[in-house]
């Protein structure tokens, strides 16, 4: 157990440093396909994070849409914007910039460290059961409840639905969530990226010659 | 590896995030300042997800699934702001296009106007 909690925190530090790091690239870099470049990892050291906080499905999600699509989106907007050459210059507001910055990572951090946190350890002992290890899911309608795994009641009358732990088997009960209780959001969220999509094109077609003709608009509406 | 390491590793992100976004002059690199705060933000709700019960789980009794996946409200939050910055991400880069084509300039000083 120790040995497992050592190589995790190793694990959480070298991917913050990581993260850090590039970050710091991202933001100081002149360059900004390298600083492109250094995103992509910093986004992969995030992901790494979410691997380490046990989000695996998170994880998976972070690398495909931030390494995979996001990182790929910049290459290709310096790749098309020419004049990128001349690099990305600072502004008159890099004192109020660094100003800014310390005064809200220090603002956070003293509310970090100056909060009482709950701890999962308050939890009483069936739910902790039930987050790590697994549980089952006994009866129906209004008298359903969960108990852990060795403890279910024997009988032929008693329904039993066995899952693991959501932290163990984090991806099912998360795609039960989204199911259910935020289907609503979740639609909501396909409706945005469908205008996004549209929205997107609509703004990168060709420039119409001269006078835009009716045809030619007429056709999309958003 | 406790929540206050990993609260902290979330507010210097962000931090980080704030100061490209004021000190940098390329839209560019404004967005990818941005993504780094969204990504900030995030690190946070999964944290809190990890360390923290729910509401749900502490008075649940007796005890449900439903109580039980509550403690997974901060993933799916995750997964919700990482939708909608991908949506966010594509729309920026189509604006900085468009306003490429018309000003020949993608410096947030020429971005003042926003006439076609």
């Amino acid at each position: 157990m120790t040995e497992i909690s050592t190589l995790t925190t190793v694990a959480f530090w070298a991917a913050s440093a990581m993260t850090l790091g590039l970050a710091v690239v991202v933001v100081t870099q002149r360059d900004v396909f390298r600083a492109a470049i250094a995103l992509a990892g910093s986004f992969m050291g995030v992901g790494i994070l979410y691997f380490v906080l046990s989000a695996e499905f998170v994880a998976v999600v972070q690398i495909l849409v931030y390494v995979g699509a996001i990182s790929v989106l910049m290459a290709f907007a310096v790749m098309f914007i020419q004049d990128i050459a001349a690099g990305s210059r600072p502004s008159q507001g890099r004192l109020v910039g660094v100003i800014v910055a310390v005064l809200v990572f220090a603002a956070l951090a003293f509310t970090a460290y100056n909060t009482e946190w709950l701890s999962m350890d308050e939890l009483p002992r069936v739910a902790q059961i039930a987050l790590t290890e697994g549980y089952a899911e006994v009866g129906t309608g209004a008298d359903t409840r969960v108990v852990p795994l060795d403890d279910v009641p024997e009988g032929d009358d008693i329904f039993v639905d066995e899952s693991a732990g959501v932290l163990v088997d984090s991806t099912s009960a998360l795609g039960v969530s989204l199911v259910r209780k935020y289907m609503l959001a979740f639609e909501i969220i396909g409706l945005l990226l469908v205008a996004a999509l549209i929205g997107g094109l609509l703004l990168m077609r060709d420039p119409p010659e001269g006078k835009k003709p009716e045809s030619e608009t007429g056709g999309v509406s958003v | 590896m406790t929540i206050e390491n990993v609260l902290l590793v979330s507010a210097a992100l962000f931090a980080i995030g704030a100061y490209g976004v004021i000190s940098r002059r390329s839209l560019i690199t404004v967005i990818m300042s941005l993504e780094l705060m969204f990504n900030g933000v995030v690190i946070a709700a999964v944290a809190f997800s990890r360390f923290t019960p729910s509401a749900a789980l502490l008075t649940g009794d007796p005890l449900t699934a439903e109580a039980i996946r509550s403690a997974l409200t901060g993933h799916v939050f995750a997964i919700f702001v990482t939708a909608v910055a991908a949506g966010e991400a594509a729309l920026a880069f189509a604006l900085v296009f468009a306003m490429y084509r018309s000003t020949e300039s993608v410096e947030i000083t020429d971005a003042s106007e926003m006439k076609n």
